[in-house]
Order: C-alpha cells, then sequence, then structure tokens
C-alpha cells in the first residue's frame, strides 16, 4: 500500500471521527488545525487507525506523533 | 469499590451488580432532569400507549453504567470517555435489573479499554446495551 494509499484511508477515519464530509488532511496535517481534534479525538483516533489496518501504536510513538505524515510513517512500518 | 490499573486489567474480566428501579429514583430523576414527559409521568398517558405503566427514563436506567464503570469495572482509577447505548426494552418501576459489563478491548496506546455493558430485567429480558470506553487516571 502506498502512502498515498493510506493518506486517502487515514482521511476517511477523519472524515468519520470528525463527522466532516468536506474534510482533507495532508501529511502536514497537525492537531491545531482542526478543531475539536483534543486529547480524547486523539485517542479515538489512534484506535480507529489500529482497527483499520490492524496494527497496535506504542504509548511513546503516540505522544511523539508530530503529524499526519509521522502517523503514517509509523503505520508503514507496521503493515 | 474495585481498583484495578490499566496494567492490571484484563480482556475478559468481568463484574455486575443488581439494582432495582424504585418510585423513589423515578422521583429523583425527575426532579433533577426536569423531564416531565408524561410517558415517564402519568399513568394512564403510557397505559394508552401500549405500555404496561409508566416508562422508566433511559437515562435513569442507564445511569448505572457510571455505577458499573466507577465502582467496579475498572472501579476507582476510571475515567468515563464514551458510552453508546441501544435501547431495547422498556423499563418499569420495580424492575429489578442485574447490570453486567465485560472487558472486550484494551490498548496500550490510548491506555483506553473497551467494557462491553448489559441490563436484564427480573424476567431475563435484556433491557439495553452499552458499549463504553473508559480510560485510566492511574
Amino acid at each position: 500500500m502506498s502512502k498515498e494509499e493510506i493518506l486517502s484511508k487515514v482521511n476517511e477515519i477523519f472524515i468519520d471521527a470528525f463527522d466532516k464530509e468536506d474534510l482533507v488532511i495532508d501529511f502536514n496535517t497537525t492537531a491545531s488545525d482542526i478543531e475539536g481534534w483534543d486529547s480524547l479525538m486523539q485517542m479515538n483516533l489512534i484506535e480507529m487507525i489500529e482497527d483499520e489496518f490492524n496494527m497496535r501504536f506504542d504509548m511513546d510513538e503516540v505522544v511523539g506523533m508530530a503529524d499526519v505524515g509521522a502517523m503514517i510513517d509509523i503505520i508503514i512500518s507496521r503493515i | 469499590m474495585n481498583h484495578y490499573s490499566f496494567d492490571e486489567i484484563e480482556i475478559g474480566i468481568s463484574a455486575a451488580f443488581e439494582t432495582e428501579i424504585t418510585e423513589d429514583k423515578m422521583k429523583m430523576f425527575t426532579q433533577i432532569t426536569e423531564d416531565f414527559n408524561p410517558m415517564h409521568v402519568d399513568e394512564s398517558y403510557a397505559r394508552s400507549h401500549g405500555y404496561i405503566s409508566r416508562v422508566v427514563y433511559g437515562m435513569l436506567s442507564s445511569s448505572f453504567y457510571s455505577t458499573l464503570v466507577g465502582m467496579y469495572l475498572p472501579g476507582e482509577k476510571c475515567l468515563l470517555n464514551k458510552c453508546e447505548i441501544d435501547y431495547k426494552n422498556p423499563v418499569y418501576i420495580g424492575d429489578r435489573l442485574y447490570v453486567y459489563g465485560e472487558v472486550s478491548d484494551k490498548r496500550t496506546a490510548t491506555k483506553r479499554i473497551k467494557v462491553k455493558g448489559k441490563m436484564i430485567n427480573q424476567n431475563g429480558v435484556t433491557v439495553n446495551t452499552a458499549k463504553i470506553s473508559v480510560s485510566f487516571t492511574g
């Protein structure tokens, strides 16, 4: 699965989690770019992504995730 | 009260307790919420709509999921994050509810568990089910 394909799938998860049909993310998207991306939403996103790609993050990885690109790099390393 | 830490809790651990929906509980809930919908406060209205008697507030019966996670599963170190409830059958005053929960998922990255809950009345009828997300304060 290419990085772009993963980004597309992650974008679908963000649309579902934020309930915003027109939400578009890219590799540089951070929590400050999306209203409502707080710590609780972060947990929801992490778990939804774990379910989608059938993988698990480590807690340190989650703490260190700077943006969507960093998230996708970890996903790639796990699938 | 239980005191499970995140490390101690495991998928499959369950807990249960019983509670009765009394007239007093109904009255207190009505006062707290100021929900005077006739379905809950008017006997003849509820009967005329096909119910045996006044229907207990769904939010009253499901409030015992707070007790389930806050006192039993995991107990003290609990932070309720999400509770998705399906109301399946009416609850009536005088019903005894068996409140049950089981850990169905545990995620290290978010330090959260999921608890599957259900409430069964004295006739063995499931009155509601719940999917609960809980994080830990300790």
